[in-house]
């Protein structure tokens, strides 16, 4: 199994060390993993803003360079979820689309990890971002009906020494949307303080998530209220101690 | 606008037409059906009294509405001061304590009662302060599937499905029973 | 860089406690329904089978719609066919100026303030008396509906008693219990009921194969409304229409849990015939539903049945308020609805949206109104509105990341920013994402750099561990 790792623009230029903790990972699991170089964006945040056709150059460019790969792994629901569900429309005969994997979802249902090395001693909420919940199926919606389950839950608690929570609004939006954080900005400052407020109140150290997005815009405002909690993406918990 | 322009731009319009779906569905059966049908009158502000069909509906409507002056009602048997049938206008029927009703068909999942019109006036079932609804306990269903493949409606071409009193909630959020229509309703579930 | 709904939602936010309260009114409303879904373990399946169920009956429209009209004339009902609002107005006119009616009592109706009915018939002297309970305050107060199920609210128990007091309707001054109000409009509403000369409904469900109106209420004032004034008018969308009883239950269990988290509404009332010496007209509304369902894109918002779950789950919906979106229905079915029935004056409500997707996961028949609003944005520039200035922070984005030496410069640049002054960077007016968050740091060595340094060391650790 040939893995291609993706790591998106943001994370790339903000937070390397969820791309750090990815590689790491998927290496200490066996997995064959390489990077090709000269990556930059999925396009995501052209389309989500309404031009869709400005996404075309990188859609096509991104064919390209992962085609020949049995799996694409990405640090971040939110690209990944575009990739499958908005990349077909927008080329046809896309083969990428079928192959990405959040890297939550491949460790949870591709390698199915049953173990992990690290010790994480500390509490932690979890922030079910939307992509994750609603498109990639991370967890189960709030919204529907059926069974309860959560696969970011389940992975951080193979690591030694975490306990795990929830906010009470286990799956509202943070806020971020992309464009909308900067469109909207009183509404999603709005959203992203009542979400901080709920993670929180779970009296959690760390806030942690399957999306960079959601966690910068949460830290920002940490940040700017001077509210004393700390971030990591879920793959940096996981790859603890690597 | 003619009918038939607009039917013409419909057909015109519609690029894609589907078919009807397959109707089975695996709806919500009760192990207690009648339990069931209690519990959710009762939760949606509804009264339950039992009594045996041909027990005395009077003395129970005494009992369940002491204070009441005025009753109207079209049943048989029923000592009323008024009749929905015999009244020259529907506003007629305005101030009365208690209006006594016949319902056909009752639904557990919802507490829904069927009510065809079997009266003149339907005001009856609305403008009563207080109302009673009769329902033979062997008449209650499941959900509202079964429901709709029973119902019938009279000559009068009117029916209602009543769940409890009348309420509100629009001034923040506070639940008032008796909006505009009945402020209580009591079910008599005969047997 | 701002829209229309940004700027109001601004407004609005700059009372916090007001939006707190907003926010936590809708999402016990949410939570009430997820209770009720709970209890309902066929829940998906009556999704799926509504949401197909409307899309046989919308693509077969007329066929539904000549059985329905053919079989309220069976029943002795008058049909009438409105090409627009307008028409919609001048027909409510004439057939209340026919029959001498100075006043009209009448049941919630979406479709009543979509063609703007009231201020219409009042303007000819008509008077008219809503009687729901929210929409009666709302009158009283000269507001418009906050949202589609509960549309007074955001509107305090203090107004409301003011309110009462100024018309007479409260005789105890200073009295703001919710059970005393309810009661005070509950007699005033009752001489209107019993004195109105007509009384007009709305359709939430047309039967075609029975001609059956259905009215869902709690307080049952379509009820009263049609059992004293003689004359009963029933204003119908052309897309409310469904197939026959074995439908409408699917409709039934899904509408009042999806709207309110209750298992029904109090009164599910089935208007068949005019009452005994009346007469019943039902007027079937067009204003635009036959050019909607040519958009292969957004037909399907002609399933909505009206519920409001979709505003009620909606973040954004929550916290900016009703009066925030410039179409008569907020949230997210009203930015579509809104898009389609005039796109350009809409446009503006199109930010306001996060694209969670809540709101596909509540709607009881799969409109899907988040994932059309990402459609609908694609679509901004063919209508001439996009913004201009995303637009160019978009196609900015877009050749940077296609330039790889561009992309490449502008990452080892970057980290100045993390020296400029805050009064600079920070200042909300030069940089929007600073009305929130102070800014993320730019890193020295990003990833890319990175991983040079990891491959070397996993070559090393290959070479020890054969």
């Amino acid at each position: 199994m040939k893995v291609g790792l993706f790591i998106p623009c943001y994370v790339d230029a903000l937070y390397p060390q969820v791309g750090v903790a990815t590689s790491k990972l998927l290496h200490y699991l066996g997995v064959d993993v390489t990077y090709p170089p000269k990556q930059t964006c999925c396009g995501q945040p052209m389309a989500n803003a309404g031009f869709e056709r400005m996404s075309r150059p990188l859609v096509e460019k991104f064919e390209k360079v992962f085609k020949d790969f049995d799996y694409v792994v990405i640090p971040s629901v939110s690209c990944s979820a575009f990739i499958r569900f908005n990349y077909p429309k927008i080329l046809s005969n896309c083969t990428v689309s079928e192959k990405v994997y959040d890297v939550v979802e491949f460790l949870h249902d591709i390698l199915r990890v049953t173990a992990l090395p690290g010790k994480f001693p500390h509490v932690v909420s979890v922030h079910n971002s939307c992509h994750g919940v609603r498109e990639l199926g991370l967890s189960s919606p709030t919204e529907l009906s059926g069974p309860r389950f959560n696969k970011i839950v389940d992975l951080l608690n193979l690591v030694s020494g975490i306990t795990v929570k929830e906010p009470e609004r286990s799956d509202e939006c943070c806020g971020f949307g992309g464009m909308f954080a900067v469109e909207e900005p009183d509404v999603s400052k709005r959203m992203g303080e009542d979400k901080l407020a709920d993670h929180i109140a779970t009296g959690a150290e760390y806030i942690t998530g399957p999306d960079c997005s959601c966690l910068m815009h949460l830290q920002g405002i940490a940040q700017k209220e001077h509210k004393n909690i700390k971030f990591k993406h879920v793959v940096e918990i996981l790859a603890a101690g690597l | 606008m003619r009918k038939e322009e607009l039917f013409a731009r419909l057909r015109a319009n519609t690029h894609q037409q589907f078919d009807m779906p397959d109707m089975d569905i695996h709806a919500l059966k009760y192990p207690d059906t009648l339990q069931q049908f209690i519990k959710m009158t009762l939760s949606s502000g509804g009264k339950i009294v039992r009594l045996k069909k041909d027990g005395d509906l009077n003395a129970a409507i005494a009992e369940a509405y002491p204070d009441a002056q005025v009753i109207a009602s079209n049943i048989p048997g029923i000592k009323a001061d008024r009749n929905p049938d015999l009244v020259a206008e529907a506003q007629d029927l305005n101030r009365t304590d208690v209006g006594v009703i016949r319902g056909e068909v009752g639904v557990a999942e919802n507490a829904c009662i069927w009510i065809p019109q079997t009266m003149k006036e339907k005001a009856i079932c609305f403008i009563s302060e207080n109302l009673v609804i009769l329902l033979d306990e062997a008449s209650i269903v499941d959900n509202m599937h079964e429901a709709y493949a029973r119902i019938k409606m009279t000559d009068y071409g009117f029916g209602t499905f009543i769940s409890g009193p009348s309420k509100t909630a629009d001034i923040e959020q506070a639940l008032v029973m008796g909006a505009q229509a009945a402020r209580s309703v009591t079910v008599f579930l005969l047997s | 860089m701002s829209t229309l709904h940004a700027k109001k939602a601004r407004e609005f936010l700059k009372e916090p406690a007001k939006i707190t309260h907003h926010d936590q009114t809708f999402w016990g409303m949410r939570m009430a329904r997820d209770k009720m879904v709970s209890q309902i373990p066929e829940w998906e399946e009556l999704r799926e089978k509504a949401s197909a169920i409307k899309r046989h009956t919308i693509s077969h429209l007329s066929d539904y719609l000549e059985e329905f009209s053919s079989n309220l004339k069976k029943n002795g009902v008058h049909v009438l066919w409105a090409k627009d609002a307008e028409e919609f107005n001048q027909m409510v006119l004439k057939i209340l100026t026919d029959h001498q009616v100075k006043k009209i009592v009448k049941s919630k109706s979406m479709l009543t303030e979509e063609c703007g009915m009231n201020d219409f018939l009042m303007s000819k002297g008509i008077d008219v008396v809503e009687t729901d309970l929210g929409e009666r305050i709302l009158q009283l107060m000269h507001l418009k509906p906050a949202h589609i199920v509960v549309p007074a609210i955001h509107i305090t128990r203090q107004q409301v008693a003011h309110t009462f007091e100024a018309d007479g309707i409260s005789p105890e001054k200073g009295n703001d219990d919710p059970t005393y109000l309810t009661r005070c409009a509950r007699n005033s509403l009752r001489s209107e009921f019993l004195e109105a000369g007509a009384g007009m409904t709305g359709c939430n469900f047309g039967v075609a194969k029975t001609g059956d109106v259905v009215v869902c209420t709690n307080e049952g004032n379509a009820d009263m409304a049609t059992s004293m004034p003689k004359l009963h008018i029933a204003a119908m969308g052309l897309e409310k229409v469904i197939p026959d009883y074995e439908s409408l239950a699917f409709f039934q269990r899904l509408l009042c849990r999806s709207a309110t988290g209750q298992p029904t509404t109090t009164y599910t009332s089935h208007f068949r015939k005019p009452r005994p010496g009346g007469e019943m007209y039902v007027i079937l509304v067009d204003n635009g539903r036959s050019d909607f369902i040519a958009n292969p894109d957004h037909w399907e918002t002609l399933k909505c049945i009206r519920c409001g779950a979709c505003m009620n789950t909606c973040p954004v919906y929550r916290r900016s308020m009703g009066y925030s979106y410039s179409f008569f229905i907020p949230g997210p079915i009203g930015i579509d609805l809104g898009m389609l029935k005039d796109p350009k004056a809409n446009s503006g409500n199109i930010s306001a949206c996060s694209l969670c997707l809540s709101c596909d996961d509540v709607c009881p028949v799969h409109v899907n109104p988040g994932s059309q609003i990402y459609l609908w944005r694609q679509q901004l520039e063919h209508f001439g509105t996009a913004n201009s200035e995303k637009k160019l922070m978009s196609w900015g984005m877009s050749w940077v990341y296609r330039n790889y030496s561009i992309y490449n410069m502008a990452l080892k640049v970057a980290p100045l920013l993390n020296y400029v002054p805050k009064s600079i960077i920070g200042n909300p007016k030069m940089n929007p994402w600073c009305v929130g968050h102070l800014m993320p740091e730019f890193v020295r060595k990003p990833f890319h750099v990175l991983e040079k340094d990891l491959e070397k060391e996993y070559e090393k650790k290959s070479k020890i561990e054969p």
